[in-house]
């Protein structure tokens, strides 16, 4: 286990944890010796039931929450105390309720809160402005108030004011979670163009469709790392999908159930694949 | 009928300049003891109606009656109090409104408002734990100590302790995970169909209701879209996308094999389990008639 974290360490790993534990009482820590390493441009699945300690996990790494032992680094850079303000420039998070990282009384003013912080010269803040909202699809709403958004334009407005900020990884924090399938839809739109691109990914999530369009899963459950496996490896794993307290897409789910009942097929693309497929010859009823 | 709204429209600031109509012409009738689904993309008008149930709000146009209270534009409203008891309201993320130090004393809390003895408030906290498949031992714990989907259990107890005959919830599985929400969708149908209660569930995720909800409203842009049962809608899922959202999966093969085959009359198998033992009848059949 250790060995090919060090080989992962040598190559372009962007995060790695050795040994990491977080908790109050060192009897009973929220996590525990948590060992793993994430390459530049990986978009990984963090999976597990409520309360297993995904939140707490990627707090950790800009360390939003204090580390209780281990170590970690980020870009290169041992997560200390010296180090914290470099490292929280490089990771960018999203939130579960957008409502919660408003804090401009537009959707300018919003993104540009970010940039000031930044000290970037107005024509650089501008450029950046200009580029992310076209990019996210939002340049028609910059005079609007947070408030007048639907539920998927605040969560556009609230990644767009992230990656101006140009952070090398992103974190989201169970981010489609109050969205309809519509803007859930266009969020994978969106994380797709933001891998294309190069960002590091990491999405808590329960969405089937999200973990499936991913490179990588880590289940996490009471605290440690169940498994790091791929998200077509843990659909295939009912033992682990229980124990996650997740499903397998729809599709996947039928081809299962057609499958106990001894009707061979494959995970159907789409409707009209299953039905070509179980139905090849034109016959008539 | 347990809820019927005639031509009711809800205008939000109504003598302002900053008017604004939420609700249009709104005919809708909820059938007592069954359990419904509310869909509508974001800022349709699904909690202005929900606040309609009970009271919250009046109707700027119209009649709005409850049960046996007729709340009607312009008159002054009859006493709604003992409405409120009998109309429960889940608001989303309700396990926010937890504030007492036990779960007990969370859960009798609304009971002894409305003037129950503290025996039998102590009593009806009891059945609606169990109702929601939480161990009784939970009643002596800290609200804050329970796990999340305990939590939002225990405050949709809280509310059914009053006893109500009509249970409203604003997206009650959002953020739970995906056992946890089918559990609740689980809890929320045996209130149903074994003691009999109305229950209304707005909810962005059509597909965990589908296969368990009776009827269906669906708005846009403050109008009624579609309402009628599941089988009508399956019948005609893009009236769905006309209301701004998306086919789920389930009704979409469901369609697609109804349609093949001429399924289209028959109640349709929402869930991959009932959907592919129709079709493994249908290759039986199948296989019948090409020996023939």
């Amino acid at each position: 286990m250790k060995e090919t974290n060090i080989v992962n360490e040598t190559g372009d790993a962007v995060i790695s944890l050795e040994g990491v534990a977080f908790g109050y009482d060192p009897e009973h820590p929220i996590l525990h010796n948590i060992t793993l390493s994430v390459p530049r441009g990986q978009w990984v699945s963090i999976v597990g039931p409520n309360g297993c300690g995904k939140s707490t996990l990627v707090k950790l790494l800009n360390a939003l929450l204090p580390k209780s032992a281990g170590e970690i680094v980020v870009c290169g850079q041992p997560l200390e105390e010296e180090t914290i303000g470099s490292i929280r420039g490089s990771i960018g998070m999203v939130f579960q309720n957008p409502d919660n990282q408003f804090v401009g009384a537009t959707v300018e003013e919003d993104i540009l809160f970010g940039l000031e912080g930044l000290c970037l010269s107005y024509d650089e803040m501008d450029e950046r402005l200009k580029l992310y909202t076209e990019k996210l699809g939002i340049s028609h709403l910059l005079s609007k108030h947070p408030g007048e958004l639907s539920g998927g334009q605040k969560q556009r407005v609230a990644i767009a004011s992230i990656l101006a900020m140009k952070p090398g990884i992103v974190i989201f924090d169970e981010a489609s979670s109050m969205l309809d399938e519509g803007s859930r839809n266009e969020l994978l739109v969106i994380l797709q163009g933001m891998r294309d691109e190069g960002y590091t990914i990491l999405m808590i999530t329960h969405d089937a469709d999200e973990i499936l369009a991913s490179d990588r899963v880590l289940a996490l459950h009471g605290g440690s790392l169940a498994a790091d496996l791929t998200p077509e490896e843990l659909f295939r794993d009912q033992e682990l999908l229980a124990r996650c307290h997740l499903r397998e897409p729809y599709p996947w789910q039928l081809a299962r159930e057609l499958q106990r009942l001894g009707i061979r097929t494959d995970v159907p693309a789409s409707e009209k694949e299953l039905i070509d497929t179980l139905w090849p010859y034109n016959y008539s009823k | 009928m347990a809820i019927q709204l005639q031509q009711v429209s809800y205008t939000y600031a109504d003598r302002s300049l900053w008017r604004q109509t939420a609700l249009h012409d709104i005919n809708l009738s909820i059938a007592q003891g069954s359990m419904v689904g509310i869909a509508g993309a974001t800022g349709s008008g699904k909690s202005t109606l929900l606040q309609l149930f009970n009271g919250i709000l009046k109707p700027s146009q119209g009649t709005v009656q409850v049960l046996d209270v007729t709340i009607q534009a312009g008159e002054k409203a009859p006493r709604l109090l003992p409405l409120r008891r009998r109309v429960g309201l889940v608001f989303q993320f309700p396990e926010q409104q937890m504030f007492e130090e036990t779960v007990e004393k969370d859960l009798i809390f609304g009971p002894l408002n409305f003037g129950m003895s503290p025996e039998e408030a102590k009593a009806r906290a009891r059945q609606a734990m169990t109702d929601m498949g939480l161990d009784l031992e939970l009643l002596e714990r800290n609200p804050f100590r329970l796990s999340g989907g305990q939590m939002r259990k225990a405050a949709i107890a809280s509310v059914l302790a009053m006893d109500p005959e009509i249970i409203v919830l604003d997206e009650p599985t959002a953020t739970l995970d995906p056992l946890s929400r089918a559990e609740l969708i689980g809890l929320l149908e045996r209130l149903c169909r074994e003691q009999g209660r109305t229950i209304i569930i707005v909810t962005h995720r059509m597909d965990e209701l589908l296969p368990y909800a009776d009827h269906w409203a669906l708005l846009k842009e403050g109008g009624l879209m579609f309402q009628g049962s599941g089988l009508a809608l399956a019948q005609d899922p893009d009236i769905l996308e006309r209301c701004g959202l998306s086919v789920p999966q389930s009704l979409r093969y469901w369609h697609a094999v109804a349609r093949r085959f001429g399924l289209e009359g028959e109640q349709p198998c929402l869930t991959a389990d009932s959907l592919a033992e129709r079709i493994a009848l249908l290759q039986a059949e199948g296989m019948r008639d090409s020996h023939e």
